[in-house]
């Protein structure tokens, strides 16, 4: 460390990334376009048999006679699919814009205020990171479903908004703010909600983009609690609905078609935002 | 110097919210799971305290014992492999410019989609007329039934949670050696050491902090390993991929055995506590 703190220039001017050596580069990119490729494969299997006609053999590496959208629009308007999307929607965009809300609130008053037991809490919120979310999915489940939650939103949604990671980031990012801010609007006589409004909201915007991101990916992408919380298509997400459609279908296309859709949001998501995902990884580890 | 009266209020009710869904969806369960553990507790709500009994049960289960051996197997093959692969990625991503953010983007594509849909995907590929299988006929190979085979499953498993995740820990790392001064590989370019002393000599021990955590994250996510193999296995063939998660989903959601499913949980629980207190305790004793 003391070699940093005497040559800050030279690694500043020097990233470790500059090309040190020309030439000789080839086999890197060979190396990196064989690890895309294998990870692109998977893909590009998915589209091929999704787009390959009911009933024709699915053949592996080998391009079939003729492509077709049938499977994706029969999918589309297949009973369930729809409602099975509608409810993966909701169960996202609800729990985004409460977590933001509940988590930046939380998040502010752990960084900013000072009331009793604060650290006790901050603590067990620490804590229950430590948790693994199945080990309580039994008394979870018993307790929802005790009260009524079995196969409705509210049982699907409100025992996912319990978020640390979420409360974690917030509160990091807030105390990062200076207590000036806070103090000034106070002196003007804003009131706390107001103060939480136009001050916290607009300052805190990058990382609650960066946070609704995530919320929505992980809920999307969700799959035990709505497995065990959902018991009819009213409430069932796209998750768990490939799961039936899996036992129900045998037709590879139609459950290739099935599962390239459900990837949609997180692929748009992907093309739009990648930058933003690649680097709030880089920098919070959140995952 | 009004404010600092109202703080203590205005503080917890900020807070509020969060806590109270803290408190009901996330502690009173953790309590409830060590209680339900002692208890009889099955789908009818009836319950009466049997004491350690189901751990009693759980010792001479042989279903957790070959569990608990499936999950730590599945965990030594995925965790070197997800380590190596996001590793190599990183260091190779680390060493161009040109297409950089492209070949990073690529990589790191899948870890935006779900188990679930990895899970599908990955089953064909596995399938007698899948990818693979396709692939090795080419070559007068195979056929080769990895979801049938019990010494096949695992690793294959393995392979997919390896494709669907590697980008995450690619990016940590990545980031870890971004951190790492060119000057110092530099210095020693110039000392005279090739490029393997140079990687063992300063950019692996740099690295060893997101190193560390990434050996850490990918450990816990190992033990909590189960959408794929709902979706791929079902715990098969002959219980070869049958987890500790999937046995307590199995528990409680089949033979609705809350009391002993919560017993399979707590032993979860455990394990993955032993491990966040490793990490705390090592990361505790580098930053002092």
């Amino acid at each position: 460390m003391t070699v940093t703190a005497t040559r800050p220039a030279t690694s500043r001017v020097r990233p470790a990334a500059a090309p040190r050596r020309h030439g000789r580069r080839w086999p890197l990119y060979t190396l990196l376009t064989i690890m895309s490729l294998l990870t692109l494969g998977p893909f590009i299997a998915m589209v091929i048999v999704a787009l390959t006609p009911r009933g024709e053999p699915t053949v592996p590496v080998q391009w079939p006679d003729s492509l077709t959208f049938d499977n994706i629009t029969q999918v589309l308007s297949a009973s369930g699919f729809a409602e099975w999307t509608i409810n993966s929607l909701i169960y996202s965009a609800v729990s985004v814009v409460i977590i933001l809300l509940t988590s930046s609130m939380a998040g502010y008053a752990f960084a900013k205020k000072r009331f009793p037991g604060r650290d006790t809490m901050l603590w067990t919120f620490l804590a229950t990171m430590m948790v693994p979310f199945q080990a309580t999915l039994i008394p979870l489940y018993v307790l929802v479903s005790d009260f009524g939650g079995a196969d409705t939103f509210w049982g699907l949604i409100v025992p996912t908004l319990a978020n640390s990671q979420a409360v974690f980031l917030m509160r990091q990012f807030i105390l990062g703010l200076p207590d000036e801010l806070f103090d000034a609007a106070k002196v003007d006589g804003a009131s706390e909600l107001r103060v939480y409004w136009t001050i916290v909201v607009p300052l805190t915007k990058p990382i609650l983009a960066t946070l609704g991101v995530f919320v929505f990916l992980w809920h999307w992408n969700d799959f035990l609690w709505p497995l065990v919380i959902s018991q009819s298509d009213a409430t069932r997400t796209l998750t768990v609905g490939l799961t039936v459609l899996k036992t129900e279908e045998l037709q590879w296309s139609m459950l290739m078609s099935s599962a390239a859709i459900s990837a949609v949001p997180c692929l748009l998501v992907f093309f739009l935002l990648q930058r933003y995902l690649v680097n709030s990884i880089a920098m919070t580890g959140l995952k | 110097m009004r404010h600092r009266l109202r703080d203590p209020v205005t503080g917890l009710l900020f807070v509020l919210p969060m806590l109270v869904l803290f408190l009901i969806f996330r502690i009173f369960p953790t309590l409830g799971a060590a209680g339900m553990s002692l208890t009889n507790w099955n789908i009818g709500g009836e319950w009466s305290f049997t004491g350690a009994d189901n751990y009693a049960r759980l010792v001479n289960d042989p279903n957790f014992w070959s569990s608990l051996r499936a999950t730590l197997v599945y965990t030594v093959i995925y965790v070197p492999l997800v380590m190596a692969v996001s590793l190599g990625t990183a260091l190779l991503l680390n060493s161009i410019v040109f297409m950089r953010g492209l070949f990073r983007g690529i990589l790191f594509l899948p870890y935006v989609t779900s188990f679930v849909f990895a899970g599908i995907i990955w089953r064909w590929i596995y399938e007698f007329d899948g990818l693979i299988n396709g692939l090795l006929a080419k070559l007068d190979l195979g056929p080769v039934a990895f979801m049938e085979r019990s010494e096949l499953v695992l690793p294959a498993l393995a392979l997919v949670s390896c494709w669907k995740g590697f980008g995450y820990s690619m990016l940590i790392l990545l980031a870890g050696l971004k951190a790492i001064p060119g000057s110092y590989l530099e210095a020693a370019k110039v000392d005279g050491a090739g490029p393997w002393q140079r990687f063992r000599g300063i950019t692996l021990p740099l690295l060893k902090p997101a190193l560390f955590f990434v050996l850490v994250i990918e450990t816990i996510a190992s033990f909590q390993v189960f959408d794929t193999i709902y979706v791929m296995t079902g715990g098969g063939p002959a219980k070869a991929s049958y987890t500790l998660i999937y046995g307590i989903f199995e528990r409680g959601f089949r033979f609705w055995e809350f009391g002993y499913a919560a017993t399979w949980g707590m032993v979860l629980f455990a394990i993955v506590l032993v491990i966040s207190l490793i990490q705390r305790r090592f990361v505790g004793r580098e930053n002092t």
